[in-house]
């Protein structure tokens, strides 16, 4: 007993903080091309039924191929689950299309109806796509509540478009916190601290870059318009062809407003998100720069539109290259702590009761 | 297969984050990993392995959760050859570029053919089978809401639109059923001289149109190239599809905004339209040949508004094709100036 009792546990000393880890991508798009155009084929083939195996496939290629201190990710998930769950959501979407066409009261009872049991169905979601993530042999795992869940996926919301938009940075944070806040890596918990002040930070800055910039060419657009309303009694045809060119330059600058819009919020929501969430003692940074990811977004839209869609998934490669690698973990103790995390004991009912209930309803 | 050093591979116990450096080989139908504290002798029979991804390191795992992490591909391929094991279909159709070539050529028929066949065909179906009272009110909320914005009420006298819309109800359906109609004249400084249907039969006829036209007749060919639209359900179909085509291509553009996916979806949809303008024209010859009335009012019709158009301002039924407008509308004057236009 005693020389068992004075040798210390297994369990790895809190040494000194190791050097942070960037994580790695070593997807191809030229490998990735032969997975996406037989996955697209099958799934044209099978009238969309494919499309369930065709995600697992994605999502193991993505996974595998993104690595952290040598060991990739691995998605578990069952084609059958991802299966059921397009199923529930096209009878979903379909059961409201027949019936709000038919009359607009049998509508609104099943888009309560929906609105009603989707919170639950988005929860499992989660549950399903993090408990079927692991890296090293250990799985994540989602433990929100499902009350919660009512209310970052059905209260959050409908504050938000009765508030005309004003709480929608901070629907946004309860949904990052929901979803951060409530995870695992084996017996290790995710916690998350951004703040909805730096929410409101982020969308603020968003909607006054290209909500304010298409805004002034649309009325800059319309003085135009009425100008060449004037020009149109008669002026030479000069005029008009000018004025054209210069709604063309504003049409543009719209256009080009709309395509910035999408990177530069992806960027730095991800930034904040996953520089306020750590794992245990460990944190994330993410450096993500807006500039690098319009470019990648722009180039990767443009050549997607030339190739007719064959550059699609190299598009997606590289955006997945750049996303990843920018990401880096800091270990708060020596690394040997990290890799001490242990998978945790589940109660068989509760793996039984999660088989029943695999549902994906994610595209 | 002998003994041998086996290949190396990381192990990973499934329990911990621990890598473990270890060696994989087969012997007597079972796999055995050796390593730093591991020492496993699986029955082949219970052990898994992932399929080939491109050079993403392949796993070969045991029943209880524990893997082994293979990044040598060409030694791995050895060892399963050896087992009898087979590649699943799918993944040998991933790794050569001949079969890739044939899934890529059998997509691109396929999107060839649900664009041209199947995605028409589909909304023709759809938009019979749209109860009308879902037809009116759609209809409906569509006239109110350009009566709020473009249009204005028309400055003709009363008994010129009378005049017109009796002329036009007086006319005789071919097939002997009439299509239910109802013409509404409006003002519009930015349509200029136009036409168009709602989908519930409200045709609206801009003042503009009526002082281009040379004499009453084409206004009724005008009245039956919309009657066209109506009675083969364009308005509808044309909705159905656009939301279809529009969703096909958000989806596939992926992360952008639908916004700026509008627009390659738009010249998707444009070939739609000019396709439409053609049965609809069908449609008006017909109709005016069994009045004793000529196609080619519509012919001349279509050149006097493709000229208001040119000039400037917006015009014409087939307003919506802007980038194939012209070339579209010269071969559409042509056929309907044909000696066959309108028979069948």
């Amino acid at each position: 007993m005693i020389p068992e009792f004075d040798t210390p546990p297994p369990a790895p000393p809190a040494g000194p903080p190791s050097a942070p880890i960037t994580l790695r991508f070593t997807g191809s798009g030229s490998e990735y091309f032969r997975i996406w155009i037989v996955n697209l084929a099958l799934t044209f083939i099978t009238f969309g039924i494919y499309s369930a195996w065709a995600k697992v496939r994605r999502l193991q290629y993505f996974y595998r191929n993104t690595r952290l201190a040598g060991s990739g990710f691995d998605y578990h998930g069952k084609p059958t689950a991802i299966l059921k769950g397009r199923v529930i959501a096209f009878g979903l979407l379909f059961a409201y299309q027949a019936t709000a066409g038919l009359n607009s009261i049998a509508g609104l009872v099943v888009a309560v109806a929906i609105a009603a049991v989707l919170p639950w169905l988005l929860v499992r979601s989660l549950a399903f796509r993090m408990m079927n993530s692991s890296w090293r042999g250990l799985r994540f795992r989602f433990d929100g509540s499902v009350s919660g869940g009512y209310a970052v996926f059905l209260g959050w919301p409908l504050a938000a478009v009765l508030t005309l938009g004003l709480l929608a940075p901070a629907a946004h944070r309860a949904l990052k916190a929901y979803q951060h806040g409530n995870a695992g890596f084996g017996t290790a918990p995710f916690a998350f601290s951004a703040t909805t002040r730096q929410f409101y930070g982020v969308w603020l800055r968003a909607s006054l870059l290209f909500g304010v910039v298409p805004i002034a060419a649309f009325l800059l657009f319309a003085v135009v318009a009425a100008d060449s309303d004037a020009m149109e009694q008669g002026l030479p045809d000069l005029g008009s062809s000018g004025a054209l060119a210069a709604m063309f330059v504003i049409a543009l600058g719209v256009y080009g407003a709309t395509l910035a819009a999408m990177p530069y919020f992806t960027t730095r929501i991800q930034n904040l998100v996953w520089n306020h969430t750590t794992l245990g003692p460990h944190r994330f940074e993410s450096r993500l720069k807006f500039r690098r990811m319009l470019w990648i977004a722009a180039s990767n839209f443009g050549l997607t539109i030339v190739t007719l869609g064959l550059f699609r998934p190299f598009a997606m490669v590289r955006m997945a290259r750049y996303r990843a690698e920018s990401m880096t973990l800091v270990p708060g103790e020596s690394l040997d702590h990290f890799l001490g995390i242990q998978a945790r004991e589940v109660e068989a009912l509760g793996e039984e009761m999660s088989e029943f209930l695999d549902i994906d309803i994610a595209l | 297969m002998s003994g041998g050093p086996g290949l190396a591979c990381d192990y990973f116990d499934g329990r911990t984050t621990a890598r473990r450096a270890a060696t994989l080989r087969v012997e007597d139908d079972h796999a055995i990993v050796a390593g730093e504290g591991v020492a496993r002798r699986e029955p082949l029979s219970r052990v898994r392995v992932s399929e080939r991804m491109g050079s993403a390191p392949r796993l070969v795992s045991f029943a209880d959760g524990a893997f082994c992490e293979v990044h040598d591909h060409a030694a791995l391929d050895a060892l399963l050859a050896a087992t009898g094991y087979r590649e699943p279909a799918v993944a040998r159709v991933q790794s050569r570029w001949s079969l890739v070539a044939v899934a890529l050529a059998l997509c691109v028929a396929l999107v060839a053919a649900a664009y041209l066949y199947a995605l028409p065909w589909a909304a023709a179906q759809v938009a019979g089978h749209i109860p009308a009272s879902a037809v009116t009110s759609l209809s409906r909320q569509t006239l109110e809401a350009m009566d709020r914005h473009v249009l204005s009420p028309s400055a003709l006298p009363a008994d010129r639109r009378e005049t017109l819309a009796r002329r036009f109800d007086r006319m005789a359906a071919p097939g002997g059923t009439a299509v239910p109609h109802a013409i509404a004249f409006r003002a519009s400084r930015a349509m200029g001289a136009n036409a168009f249907a709602l989908p519930d039969g409200t045709i609206v006829v801009t003042d503009a149109l009526v002082a281009l036209a040379g004499d009453d007749d084409e206004i009724l060919a005008v009245l039956a190239h919309e009657l066209g639209h109506v009675e083969r359900r364009h308005g509808l179909r044309l909705a159905l599809q656009s939301s279809v085509v529009g969703l096909a291509v958000s989806w596939f553009l992926g992360d952008i905004s639908s916004l700026v996916a509008a627009i390659p979806a738009a010249l998707l949809e444009a070939r739609y339209s000019r396709d439409l303008e053609r049965e609809a024209d069908d449609f008006a010859a017909r109709w005016l040949r069994f009045n004793a009335l000529s196609p080619a009012l519509l012919a001349s019709m279509l050149e006097k508004l493709e000229a208001a158009h040119a000039k400037g301002g917006d015009a014409g039924p087939g307003k919506s094709d802007y980038l194939a407008s012209h070339p579209a509308t010269t071969e559409r004057i042509r056929t309907l100036r044909s000696p066959s236009a309108g028979t069948d």
